[in-house]
């Protein structure tokens, strides 16, 4: 036997039994001494998963594969932690006879726990992760060994190999076998992934079309994809590294527990009560339960099918942004103005926070839709977007809408669960607002309680979240944009452009490889860093001073909206730091949007 | 290891950290079958040279029935869940006790009693037992007091029939820290014995009483975060706070049976709970019947107890950035059962314990999971606590709530506090740390630190009360960053509201009536201003608010008290809170050439009850402008953390505030008195200009009380008891800058609180006076009574000529002629005038 002595794939634990027994034979047979805390075996995975390239052979976790996926094997759930269900204590480590054994990452002892055992308990952290909420379907076709939902029809032959490919690594241990297994994945990957990308989108194009037409769809679509939700058993890690609404891929050990029912009958109240938890309402059965081994947090990135990697600063990004913002225009009509705000719109994120400030949000708000264009228009934008980003969601807004949506998460005592709220978004989501619905109506007290949480988010970027006794205020960090016919009075977005299609003559999506290039241009720019140098923080000064001298009624916010204008603006040419010339473009877009704002009012 | 338990036994601790950690765990929770049952009463049976417990011991769940075998089976007390139980004679030592206790050959000796210890450890039994004996003897708060303070309590707890007693654990702490030690981390065992010492010397002081008392410990020397429960403190006794968010109903729990025979109707002795099972008699145990099977439980005869479940949830306050709140269990009973309402904040004293949980119940294989809990001992809402400190002013997630706790960190902070308070320039520092990234406003930010430092309300035994908040009114420009003063006062502020005058209607910000719809009952709501009671109600776009709502403000502001009269509902509520109030001027431009009245168009009555009145004006001012680039530009390009340095933080701040607003009550020196009679009889002075006729009033008894809140907020901000010379003359400055810019006269230059009060100032006034007069004598010389009539305009000609110089407008004639009118001098009728 070449290579490892163990399948960490296949058989993930006897991988974590044998660091362990090496551990406690040369700690002197005391695996106190641990005190729950990792013995070797990460790294042992680490060294699988990111050294040896072993993590693109991990299959990712969904709804489809589950069935078919042993338990007890090595799988990667990528989600965003949408609840936290606390602590959970366990047997750690208890003597089977005279040897130690642990019970760390499973859910039952492998070998017959004696219960007068000497035992030691050892606690984990309890997630209740969900898929990224609106997260689209073009992210999936990036991991290469599942296939994603859309292209199905080839699917049977694939959870054949599948299965076969399981069962062979689970009998061979053989390097040679794995590296073979791994091309006959890969071969089939790379042609699917070739052919994937069109037929995701046409789908795609189907699906959003439907949506335009009934909005309601696009919401059963997002809830039917988030009833996939995983279980992830955190051991050894702080408290401060995974947060709320944080995306993270956790690879572990699948477990499925052998008795689905416990027999209620034999728990007595008593011990009903007490140990009614969360667990006893997510049934075994539906939610598969992870045990972390290794966990790390996912930027957008992680979603592209391919990174290309690229130095930022080179003429490929420039290119890249004349031919993305050549797509916005044809997207928007032909609106050149619109389609620069909107590729600014697009790059912006909250980079830091001071006081209630949010630095870095730039909310739009395009007016001049009405409800003709708006389904032609608006439906394009939407599809833009989510060709683009990878986490999108679109809310119509209507006063009935507004008085029944539970937007807020909301903290269920009865389940003990945090239920999740439309609000309940990962860090750099889009969301796109459609306000042409809006019509005149009252507004029930939930109806003023949702406004005001769509204005709280636009205006500080944050998420109050209904503790019942009390509310907690979550950050958020959420692209919005706004289609409305005046200026939206309900939400005061930080820039608002009069909407000036040219034509409506449709326009193409755009080719695989160009989307691809789009999505890479936009998760890598916004991600750069960025200063000023000491004279052009002069010339700044300069002009806005100028500008306030010229017009009172500028204020701090306008400021703030030029100066976050401009970081983008540079950042959107790949710079690092602010320019004369991207500057002169920022007044020159303010100038022109000022003018359609006057044109708009005489 | 001797038989009279050395000192030294006492203080050696299990060397091993391992040891005490895991002996107790392991064994009392590697037992599937009755992990569940498991009751802390097991350890009731520990021995003592004192006579057995009655049977209804604390959680008697399980408690074994007293006889003198129970003294043996000490030992095994924690390992007698271990299947099968062992024979209880097999147990006079522990079986595998690192330090096993010597077998003494007097067991049953009442005047030797053998050294006991608690299983596992080290601990002597008698020398805890002797320990607490000493403690409820002896300890006293005082060492003036004659009887020992918990002499005292046990005497009242026999006087009321009680059956617990409640012992501050920093008591225990000061009399004996080793006891305090070895009861936290063995809380099984020393309560147990604890217990029995009590019962001991109740039954000596009275024989007679019944009632079994239990020692209820609170007020631990630490308190833990739920976050931070880990399995080491498993069976250790913990004290933690939360907020009850769910409580289970009362489940009542068999602690005694009594069955009957159906053949012949005997009735069986009590039978005890034992490992939470009650063994059913088989037999009938009458001599004569002996029926077999016939033993049928008779309810109504057999004793319950009540038990409930309370679910905790961390506090706000206590969850870290990104996290979602935890929870854990409680176990309560009797007393403590129902002693909170989901949504009380509470303060828990008790035993975190670990129970065991099974696939099935047919499954040998033990899932590998506890469930925790915690076995309530004390239970105390600690929102009681806050409201008996009828002053306080209590901050949300400040640290007054921590004062009770944690009294070292408490004392530290506090140390920290008053250093900073010692700092000379403190006052200014304060300033600069309130609202940071609003720059200038100097004084501003000053007025607005008074209030929230606030003054003294003073009630007089007449009844006569003057009001201790400060009302500010900030008056601007959009774009003056008002608003964002106000969220960051409603932000420092405790039991802050923020409203917007556009969106409240006076129900709102006062109280309002409304039905219940389930039970139909009308009920009373709070509005904003009742619910910012000892806070600071800010509300934005005052001006904007409906003339009904502004009017509910009248009474709340001078009163501090809320009236409503409605659906039968006469209540009075109290509503102790400052306002802090911004708003546009009416032609959202401040017009400078017009009266702060008719630029705010606020009712005067109103308006003269804020004791500030800053206007916030934007003047085009180059230096201004260049400092809002410069610290925007910083916002977005550099580390914003770079510009304040020697700024408080905000918890810093609102522990600040707190601390003062609870713990300092300035009054005023002799001295600060005299300077602020000398002042405001200046004040007034500067209204009378020696040769002029106009009567201006400078200053108002209002002003002198707000003089006198603000001085005494000054000496808060420096942590003083005394309000000194300076702070009088601060108040005067702070005063006479917010008037200077609200109350000027701007036809004359001088303040005129005349201004703030009719909304016409002294000099308008004289010139009326001056015209009307005019009118009456142009009059009185150009036509008769009854006369024919004379053209408006032709009298306006007439009074422009005499006048020489004036201005005089037909508007003034015109009220000029209806003041006559009314005096009957005149009557007009459209344009002609007509003398009568």
């Amino acid at each position: 036997m070449v290579g490892l002595p163990y399948d960490c794939l296949a058989n993930p634990l006897g991988a974590v039994r044998l660091t362990f027994d090496k551990a406690v034979a040369s700690s002197g047979s005391d695996p106190t001494t641990f005190n729950g805390r990792d013995w070797g075996a990460t790294d042992i995975f680490r060294d699988f998963l990111f050294d040896n390239g072993g993590l693109s052979q991990v299959p990712i976790l969904n709804a489809t594969n589950l069935r078919w996926i042993q338990p007890n094997t090595l799988v990667r759930f990528r989600g965003m932690i949408q609840d936290m269900l606390g602590n959970e204590f366990y047997v750690g480590a208890y003597k089977d006879g005279a040897t130690w054994r642990t019970n760390k990452f499973t859910d039952v002892s492998q070998f017959p726990m004696d219960s007068s055992a000497d035992t030691r308990i050892w606690e984990r952290r309890l997630l209740y992760c969900v898929p990224v909420p609106g997260q689209n379907s073009w992210t999936e076709s990036s991991s290469e060994v599942v296939l994603n939902p859309y292209v199905n029809w080839i699917s049977p032959t694939r959870e054949k190999r599948q299965r076969e490919d399981n069962a062979s690594t689970d009998d061979v241990d053989d390097v040679d076998m794995q590296v073979s297994d791994h091309e006959i994945q890969d071969s089939p990957c790379t042609k699917k992934m070739r052919e994937g990308g069109p037929v995701s989108l046409s789908s795609h194009l189907e699906e959003s079309t439907t949506e335009g037409t009934c909005p309601s769809t696009s919401m059963v679509f997002d809830f039917d994809r988030n009833s996939f939700p995983c279980l992830v058993k955190v051991y050894d890690s702080l408290e401060a590294d995974l947060k709320l609404n944080d995306v993270f891929e956790f690879v572990g050990v699948l477990t499925f527990d052998l008795e689905p029912s416990v027999d209620k009958a034999d728990c007595d109240e008593f011990t009903s009560t007490l140990c009614e938890d969360e667990l006893s309402h997510s049934p075994p059965s539906k939610v598969p339960r992870l045990h972390c081994l290794v966990h790390r947090k996912l930027a957008v990135h992680d979603f592209l099918s391919s990174s290309p990697i690229m130095e930022p600063k080179s003429n490929l990004v420039k290119e890249m942004r004349e031919t993305l913002l050549g797509h916005l225009t044809a997207v928007l009509g032909n609106d050149g103005v619109a389609a620069h705000f909107m590729l600014l719109h697009l790059l912006s994120r909250v980079h830091a926070r001071v006081d209630t400030l949010a630095v870095g949000k730039l909310s739009l708000n395009l007016t001049g839709f009405n409800k003709e264009n708006v389904s032609i228009f608006g439906n394009r934008l939407n599809l833009a977007v989510k060709n683009l980003v990878p986490f999108t969601y679109f809310m119509p807004l209507t006063v009935d809408y507004l008085n029944t949506a539970s937007l807020a998460p909301r903290k269920d005592y009865e389940t003990s669960r945090l239920v999740s709220g439309v609000l309940q978004l990962a860090e750099g989501s889009h969301m796109m607002i459609d306000e042409t619905h809006l019509q005149a109506g009252t507004l029930n007290s939930v109806g003023v309680e949702n406004a005001r949480l769509i204005k709280n988010l636009m205006e500080l970027q944050k998420v109050e979240y209904d503790f019942k006794y009390y509310k907690m205020e979550m950050e958020a960090d959420v692209q919005l944009l706004i289609l409305s016919e005046g200026k939206s009075n309900i939400l005061p977005a930080d820039l608002v452009l009069p909407f000036r299609p040219l034509s409506v003559e449709s326009c193409e999506i755009g080719d695989a490889e160009a989307l691809k290039a789009w999505r890479w241009y936009l998760a890598s720019l916004k991600s750069l860093p960025h200063s000023i140098e000491p004279d052009m923080q002069k010339v700044v000064e300069d002009d806005l001073v100028a500008a306030r001298q010229a017009d009172r009624s500028l204020g701090s916010q306008d400021f703030s909206r030029w100066l976050t204008m401009g970081r983008l603006m540079s950042v959107s040419f790949g710079e690092t730091s602010l320019s004369l010339e991207h500057w002169q473009m920022v007044k020159e877009l303010e100038r022109l949007r000022r003018e359609r704002l006057q044109l708009k009012i005489n | 290891m001797a038989s009279d338990s050395s000192p030294a036994n006492l203080h050696g601790r299990p060397s091993s950290p391992d040891d005490s950690i895991s002996s107790p765990i392991g064994n009392t929770f590697s037992s599937p079958g009755d992990a569940t049952r498991r009751k802390r009463g097991r350890r009731s049976s520990a021995a003592t040279p004192t006579p057995p417990p009655p049977h209804h011991s604390r959680f008697a769940a399980d408690a074994v029935t007293p006889t003198p075998s129970t003294s043996r089976r000490r030992g095994r007390s924690a390992s007698m869940s271990s299947p099968p139980p062992p024979p209880a004679a097999a147990a006079a030592t522990p079986s595998s006790a690192d330090e096993a206790p010597p077998s003494s050959e007097g067991d049953e000796a009442d005047d030797a009693p053998p050294p006991m210890f608690v299983w596992g450890t080290n601990i002597s039994v008698q020398d805890v037992n002797a320990s607490i004996l000493r403690f409820l003897r002896h300890f006293r708060e005082h060492p003036s007091h004659t009887e020992g303070k918990y002499m005292r309590a046990i005497h009242h707890v026999i006087d009321v029939e009680g059956d617990s007693l409640d012992v501050d654990a920093h008591n225990v702490f000061d009399y004996d820290t080793d006891l305090y030690t070895k009861m936290v981390r063995y809380p099984l065992e020393v309560l147990a014995i604890f217990d029995i010492v009590l019962m001991d010397m109740v039954s000596r002081i009275n024989p007679l009483f019944e009632n079994h008392i239990q020692a209820r410990i609170f007020n631990l020397k630490t308190s833990t975060s739920m976050r931070n429960l880990n399995p080491s403190d498993i069976e250790k006794m913990i004290c933690l706070k939360g907020m009850i968010i769910r409580s289970s109903s009362i489940i009542p729990e068999i602690r005694e049976a009594i069955f009957r025979c159906l053949v012949c109707g005997y009735y069986s002795d009590p039978i005890v709970v034992d490992r939470g099972r009650i063994n059913e008699p088989t037999v009938c145990g009458k001599q004569e019947c002996l029926a077999k099977n016939s033993m049928t439980l008779v309810h109504n005869r057999c004793r319950f107890a009540d038990k409930q479940i309370v679910r905790l949830q961390e506090t706000p306050d206590e969850i870290p950035e990104g996290g979602t709140p935890h929870t854990v269990s409680l176990l309560t009973h009797d007393k403590l059962v129902d002693a909170g309402k989901p949504g009380d904040r509470v303060e828990v004293t008790g035993i975190y314990r670990a129970m065991s949980v099974r696939v099935g119940p047919s499954q040998r294989t033990v899932k590998s999971l506890f469930k925790t809990y915690i076995d309530c001992l004390h239970l105390r809402k600690t929102d009681k606590s806050k409201m008996q400190k009828e002053d306080a002013m209590e901050i949300e997630n400040g640290s007054s709530r921590n004062e009770e706790d944690n009294p070292v960190d408490y004392e530290d902070k506090v140390e920290k506090l008053r250093e900073l308070s010692r700092l000379p320039d403190i006052y200014e520092r304060l300033t600069r740390s309130l609202a940071p990234n609003i720059w200038e406003l100097e004084d501003v930010k000053k007025g607005l630190l008074c209030q929230l430092f606030g003054g003294n309300a003073l009630k007089l035994t007449s009844g006569a009360s003057f009001r201790g908040d400060i009302n500010i009114l900030l008056v601007g420009d959009p774009g003056t960053s008002k608003s964002q003063l106000l969220q960051y006062i409603h932000k420092l502020s405790p039991r802050g509201i923020y409203t917007s005058g556009r969106g409240s209607s006076a129900v709102g910000l006062t109280a309002y009536v409304t039905k219940d719809p389930e039970s139909g009952e009308t009920v009373l709501e709070s509005g904003a201003l009742v619910l910012s009671d000892r806070g600071i109600c800010c509300i934005d776009e005052f001006d904007k608010m409906s003339d009904s709502a502004r009017s509910m403000l009248h009474e709340v502001m001078e009163q501090q008290t809320v009236s409503i009269a409605k659906a039968g509902i006469i209540a009075s509520l109290n509503a102790r809170t400052s306002v802090l109030a911004c708003a546009n001027p009416s032609g959202s431009r401040y017009n400078p050439r017009l009266s702060v009245i008719d630029n705010i168009h606020l009712p005067p009555t109103l308006l003269s009850r804020f004791d500030l009145i800053y206007l916030i004006l934007d003047k085009a001012d180059e230096q201004t402008d260049r400092r809002l680039a410069k610290h925007i530009v910083a916002l977005h390009f550099e580390n914003p953390e770079t510009s304040q340095e020697d700024a408080l933080d905000l918890p810093t701040l609102t522990a600040y505030v707190s601390y003062a607003r609870n713990h300092i009550h300035p009054q005023l020196s002799d001295e600060a008195a005299e300077q602020l009679t000398r002042g405001y009889v200046e004040m007034r002075r500067r209204g009378n200009f020696p040769g002029s006729s106009k009567k201006v009033i400078t200053a108002t008894p209002r002003q002198i009380e707000s003089l006198i809140r603000l001085s005494e907020a000054l000496a808060r901000i420096r942590f003083s008891e005394l309000v000194e010379k300076k702070d009088v003359m601060e108040a005067f400055r702070l005063l006479e800058v917010a008037l200077q810019q609200s109350a000027t006269d701007h036809s004359t230059g001088t303040i005129d609180m005349d201004l703030i009060t009719t909304g016409v100032s002294a000099s308008e006034r004289m010139r009326r006076e001056n015209l009307l007069s005019a009118t009456r004598n142009l009059i009185m010389e150009k036509m008769q009574i009854g006369g024919s009539s004379t053209r408006l305009l032709e009298l306006l000609e007439e009074l422009k000529k005499q006048s020489s110089g004036a201005e005089v407008h037909l508007s003034d004639l015109r009220n000029a002629l209806s003041t006559l009118a009314s005096e009957g001098f005149v009557t007009v009728h459209g344009d002609s005038v007509k003398r009568i």
